[in-house]
């Protein structure tokens, strides 16, 4: 029993706080912001070269071979930094679920363009109801020839207008199935969705009668549910890891802010009320450091509760970031109200993951389904 | 970073909880029963684990320690006896007493042979703990006592007492305090039971009048006293960690098997989309908490202090506790107030914090108590702002000058 980094995941998180300290300042997440693609290109190679974008793959296509803790301690860091740009979209989503599902040659295809950075990935999870369990998922997969003809509408792509590749999920004859689609291809349209969070970006993916072939198929058809459900836990924890740092990076900011600002001639850290809020912060970013890691271990080591863990982590982490994301702002008063004090950057971050990959809501219910199971 | 049990806690779990089937007592029925099974426990090699090996303990780790008490949690175990004794006053003793004072009372606190209680809150000192004022008054050969404590935890039923006095009420109020070992079995100390709001008396308040310490019961040296109630080390601290969410799960499949069988508006309450709600967020937490405690295992394994980070475990469960107690009195409804006259299906058969009160009013109504007790969460909170967060000091009226 071991629930402390090692000496390399601390390595690990050092360089990887060092890098975006040096290359993901705010003013470089502001620029992004404004920026008409979303993310940079001198980062991104830094990226590539430091081995993140492959941090979990296997060495073969390309990758580091590490574990989820590894990639929620990347994910922590970005969450800190507010790093705008599509590693989560193609690392986790396109990376983990080719990982999973992909036969030998997608893998090998896409995992080494992945972990190099010359190809980006995304995944298509969500529908206009918003409802996160594959059995809702109408977009429809009609056979033509050899291979597959998808027609509907997905919500919410991350990062689909810089990705070459989309992990789309549609309904065949044989039940939910999972395909391969270029968002450059015929018959996709991609509409931008701007959320409050510019330093992440989404969009609308109309598929029309858009073909794939036979070989765009990932796993078995009809057989993408257990795959789905099992990236969704991925990406919930990592969302949470990611979330975990913007509610970090908003406590930090608090505790230093209340040692200096004066009111009433006294340090406002001095009262209770601050205090006594602060203190709750921390333990609110404790908690989910603890949730965080828990799960990720658990989807790594295959733990008998790692399902349990993720539903666990997600509803606790969204809660606990918004919380004390916005406790920052409460904490800070006018100036955290302000567009040029970087704290919204961070609250809107969280605010951002908190519905994604299962809200709080989903995932309570995930849970009370499982303790009912066993109880 | 591997949450997996190694292969030898696997094999002590398993070893404790053979021992536990073989050894556990049908049901506990007085002290006496009691203290029995304190002894066997004791005599098993599972009680005072933490304690060092010279002085009667195991010296065994704290994940041994936790082990021992989540199997009891898991097997609805009664409790051990003389917690403070064990958990508190001893590890004083070991770190801050004299070779004479360990000799005296080591072992005997051990076996629960002689049964102690901590004389430290007062009707005007509780969060203010500093601001005691019962007085011991250097008498040449013996300290007099005069004053009154409350809160005092497994009074009625202790032959010695850890005191916290006032020696010098000429100095600023943390420096005149020193603390002593005091017989409770004496004229002059008054032990009246404290009915609490559960309409039982597990707290007592004690008057000294005239109360005698002998010289040589002085801990430390005079003055000192303070220091050594901050810095009492536990070493029983992995102890509860573990142990306290197995109650709260076994309690949890209780609640949930209660919300099966009552029905709202015809159906079912488990099927109710809002309770469902507020069930899954309080399983979430109560996992937190677990992983919370594994967080703090894994510390004490390597022999760190988790020092003011207590505060966050300690502020952290005893609020849960009391949103858990919440829901489920919502859930139980009437049946969760019943006192007397509960049918089996609405019983709580898990052994609580201090005893065997199977009622879910019991437990309901002891939740009050975990805030409060052990410094408050408002206490707890000024601890994680002042000494984790580094926060400001707020200022305050008593910083200076005498108590007088």
């Amino acid at each position: 029993m071991n629930f402390s980094f090692s000496e390399d995941q601390t390595l690990l998180r050092n360089s990887v706080r060092a890098a975006l300290d040096e290359q993901c300042k705010s003013a470089h997440v502001r620029a992004m912001m404004e920026d008409e693609r979303g993310y940079g290109d001198s980062l991104w190679g830094e990226m590539a070269k430091l081995g993140w974008l492959g941090l979990p793959f296997p060495e073969e296509q390309g990758g580091a071979g590490l574990g989820l803790v590894e990639l929620a301690l990347v994910l922590e860091e970005m969450g800190r930094a507010a790093y705008p740009g599509p590693y989560f979209a193609s690392v986790v989503l396109a990376g983990l679920g080719l990982q999973a599902g992909g036969s030998a040659a997608q893998k090998e295809k896409w995992l080494p363009a992945i972990a190099s950075g010359q190809a980006r990935g995304t995944a298509a999870l969500l529908e206009d109801t918003l409802d996160w369990d594959p059995a809702s998922i109408a977009t429809t997969a009609t056979k033509a020839g050899t291979g597959w003809t998808l027609d509907g509408v997905k919500r919410f792509v991350p990062w689909a207008h810089v990705a070459d590749v989309a992990l789309v999920p549609a309904r065949a004859p044989e039940g939910v199935s999972l395909f391969l689609v270029d968002p450059r291809a015929a018959g996709v349209t991609l509409t931008p969705m701007v959320g409050i969070d510019l330093a992440n970006r989404w969009s609308e993916m109309r598929l029309q009668g858009v073909a794939v072939p036979a070989d765009a198929l990932v796993g078995p058809a009809g057989g993408a549910t257990s795959l789905l459900e099992a990236l969704l836990r991925r990406a919930a924890v990592g969302a949470s890891a990611e979330m975990l740092g913007a509610a970090r990076r908003c406590l930090d900011m608090s505790v230093g802010y209340v040692k200096v600002r004066e009111q009433f001639g006294q340090l406002i850290g001095s009262f209770q009320a601050i205090r006594h809020r602060c203190a709750e912060m921390l333990l609110e970013v404790e908690k989910a450091h603890a949730a965080v890691y828990y799960a990720a271990w658990a989807l790594t080591a295959g733990a008998e509760d790692a399902a349990m863990a993720a539903s666990v982590c997600k509803s606790f982490v969204s809660e606990a970031a918004r919380t004390v994301c916005g406790d920052a702002i409460q904490v800070h008063g006018g100036i955290g109200f302000t567009w040029e004090y970087d704290l919204h950057l961070y609250f809107k971050r969280a605010k951002a993951l908190e519905p994604l990959y299962g809200d709080a809501a989903h995932h309570r219910e995930l849970i009370v389904r499982g303790v009912a199971a066993s109880a | 970073m591997d949450l997996n049990y190694t292969a030898e806690d696997v094999a002590f779990r398993k070893q404790v909880r053979t021992w536990l089937e073989q050894n556990m007592p049908r049901q506990i029925r007085n002290l006496e029963e009691r203290k029995a099974w304190h002894r066997k426990l004791y005599e098993g090699g599972y009680l005072g684990m933490g304690w060092p090996k010279e002085y009667g303990g195991q010296g065994a780790r704290p994940m041994e320690q936790a082990i021992v008490a989540d199997e009891m949690a898991r097997a609805g175990a009664p409790a051990p006896t003389n917690g403070l004794g064990v958990g508190i006053v001893g590890p004083t003793i070991v770190v801050h007493g004299t070779d004479a004072q360990k000799r005296r009372y080591l072992r005997r606190i051990l076996t629960a042979e002689e049964m102690w209680c901590q004389l430290y809150s007062e009707p005007n000192a509780g969060s203010d703990l500093a601001a005691l004022r019962t007085a011991a008054e250097d008498k040449g050969d013996h300290f007099q006592v005069n004053g009154q404590k409350i809160w005092t935890s497994g009074g009625a039923i202790a032959d010695w007492g850890l005191l916290l006095a006032r020696t010098d009420p000429g100095v600023a109020k943390h420096k005149g305090i020193s603390c002593f070992l005091i017989d409770m079995r004496q004229p002059g100390v008054d032990v009246r039971p404290l009915k609490q709001i559960t309409g039982s008396s597990e707290f007592c308040e004690v008057f000294m009048t005239n109360a005698r310490v002998e010289k040589e019961n002085v801990i430390g040296r005079l003055g000192e006293g303070w220091g050594i109630a901050q810095t009492t080390l536990g070493y029983e601290r992995g102890g509860r960690a573990l142990a306290r969410i197995t109650t709260y799960a076994g309690q949890y499949k209780h609640l949930m098997n209660a919300a099966r069988r009552l029905k709202r508006n015809g159906r079912p309450i488990l099927d109710d989309a809002v309770t469902r709600q507020k069930l899954g967020r309080i399983w979430a937490d109560l996992e937190v908490e677990r992983y919370g405690a594994l967080r703090v295992l894994t510390m004490l394994e390597r022999g760190e202090h988790p020092g003011a980070g207590g505060s966050l475990t300690k502020l952290s469960y005893s609020e849960f506790e009391k949103r858990f107690m919440e829901l489920a009195e919502e859930i139980l409804g009437p049946y969760g107030q019943l006192t007397d006259g509960v049918p089996p299906e609405f019983r709580l058969e898990v052994d609580t914090a201090v005893g065997d009160h199977g009622t879910w009013a019991y437990a309901f109504l002891w939740s009050r108590a975990g805030t409060i007790y052990a410094g408050s969460s408002e206490i707890q909170k000024n601890v994680i702002g002042e000494r984790i967060l580094g926060l400001p000091k707020e200022s305050r009226a008593d910083r200076v000058g005498g108590i007088r």
